[in-house]
């Protein structure tokens, strides 16, 4: 399992700039291109990338992946609880109930943003757990 | 010769393989494909001509002179494409299982063992 | 599966892909018919939602519902890996 050493370094400098570049998708899902899907995926690439360059133990030791599957449930429980808390308010299951704000500034669109961050979790959580438990399996029965 | 007819040519492509081939993992992509032929073909209905994408911006927002893509198809299509990841992560993984009990991914000699 | 059969499948494949192409040379490209539904998103997506991303906007806010059974959907897939994939205890 050993890359040489121009891929671990590349990947362990460009790991914190696609975790940046997730983020941003993820934030400013709303006003530009890009939403809790798409930079989830990007996040889950992130962690793809760093445990194909080092080994997997290694990665494994950085992100377990009984936390992973920890955060995937927060985050769906997450998104459900964000629907009930409409009801609560006295408002429908899953509707806004925070202000909208001006258009075009990142704290607009109400709960836009709160289910874009839930989702992105979710699925960056997902991805690894998928890839993590595709990668580990030795053929036991 | 427009968008619409190759995503249908696509499609086919990947029914096809999905009929004919034996191993199963063959027919997997061509699940894949058949889903990359629907997505196509949802996003070519949705287009305009010198349509932009649809983000309201400055220009956009105060009087509207660009023309903007239709943006209900490319989000019905956000779901299917997550919807077909989904499905492949799980046939892959059944697929791995079968492997590993019955050491061979051929259809034909899978229907013959119980 | 047999030659023969291979090579039926081939044929209707085949036969279907052309009358497909047929019926699907009509349908106009670029100038979509029926478009009450995207011009009311487009003019009252912001306002309704706050969002400028108008397919942010559906997804989040016109079809929320749509959004959390994916999600679920996407859950229960990770949880079939998981379980099909667990190794020995």
């Amino acid at each position: 399992m050993g890359s040489s050493k121009i891929i671990k370094t590349i990947a362990q400098k460009l790991f914190p700039f696609i975790v940046l570049f997730g983020f941003y998708l993820i934030s400013h899902g709303h006003l530009s291109p890009g939403g809790g899907f798409q930079g989830g995926v990007v996040l889950g690439t992130a962690i793809i990338l760093l445990a194909l360059s080092h080994s997997i133990e290694q990665t494994e030791k950085k992100f377990r992946s009984r936390w992973l599957n920890m955060l995937e449930k927060l985050g769906i429980l997450t998104l459900i609880f964000l629907g009930f808390l409409g009801i609560l308010l006295g408002y429908s299951f899953l509707s806004n109930f925070l202000p909208l704000g001006k258009p075009g500034q990142i704290a607009s669109g109400g709960l836009m943003l709160l289910f874009n961050i839930a989702i992105g979790i979710k699925v960056a959580a997902g991805v690894s757990v998928i890839f993590y438990a595709l990668v580990r399996y030795r053929g036991e029965i | 010769m427009t968008p619409i007819n190759i995503s249908l040519l696509v499609f086919m492509i990947g029914l096809y393989g999905v009929m004919s081939k034996n191993n199963l993992i063959k027919k997997i992509m061509g699940l894949t494909i058949m889903n990359g032929g629907i997505v196509l073909f949802f996003i070519s209905i949705g287009y305009r001509e010198a349509g932009l994408a649809p983000i309201l911006e400055k220009g956009t927002i105060d009087g509207t002179t660009t023309i903007v893509v239709d943006p209900l198809p490319q989000a019905l299509m956000l779901t299917a494409i997550v919807i077909g990841i989904s499905v492949t992560a799980l046939a892959l993984a059944l697929i791995v299982k079968i492997y590993s009990k019955y050491k061979t991914l051929d259809i034909q000699q899978l229907s013959k063992e119980r | 599966m047999s030659k023969e059969m291979k090579k039926a499948f081939f044929i209707i494949i085949i036969l279907v892909m052309a009358i497909l192409f047929i019926l699907s040379v009509d349908i106009e490209y670029g100038n979509p018919k029926n478009l009450d539904v995207a011009n009311y998103y487009i003019d009252q997506g912001l306002h309704d939602t706050g969002a400028t991303n108008l397919v942010a906007a559906i997804y989040l806010g016109y079809r929320a519902y749509d959004t959390l059974i994916e999600t679920i959907v996407l859950f229960v897939a990770v949880t079939g890996v998981v379980f099909c994939l667990r190794g020995k205890r």
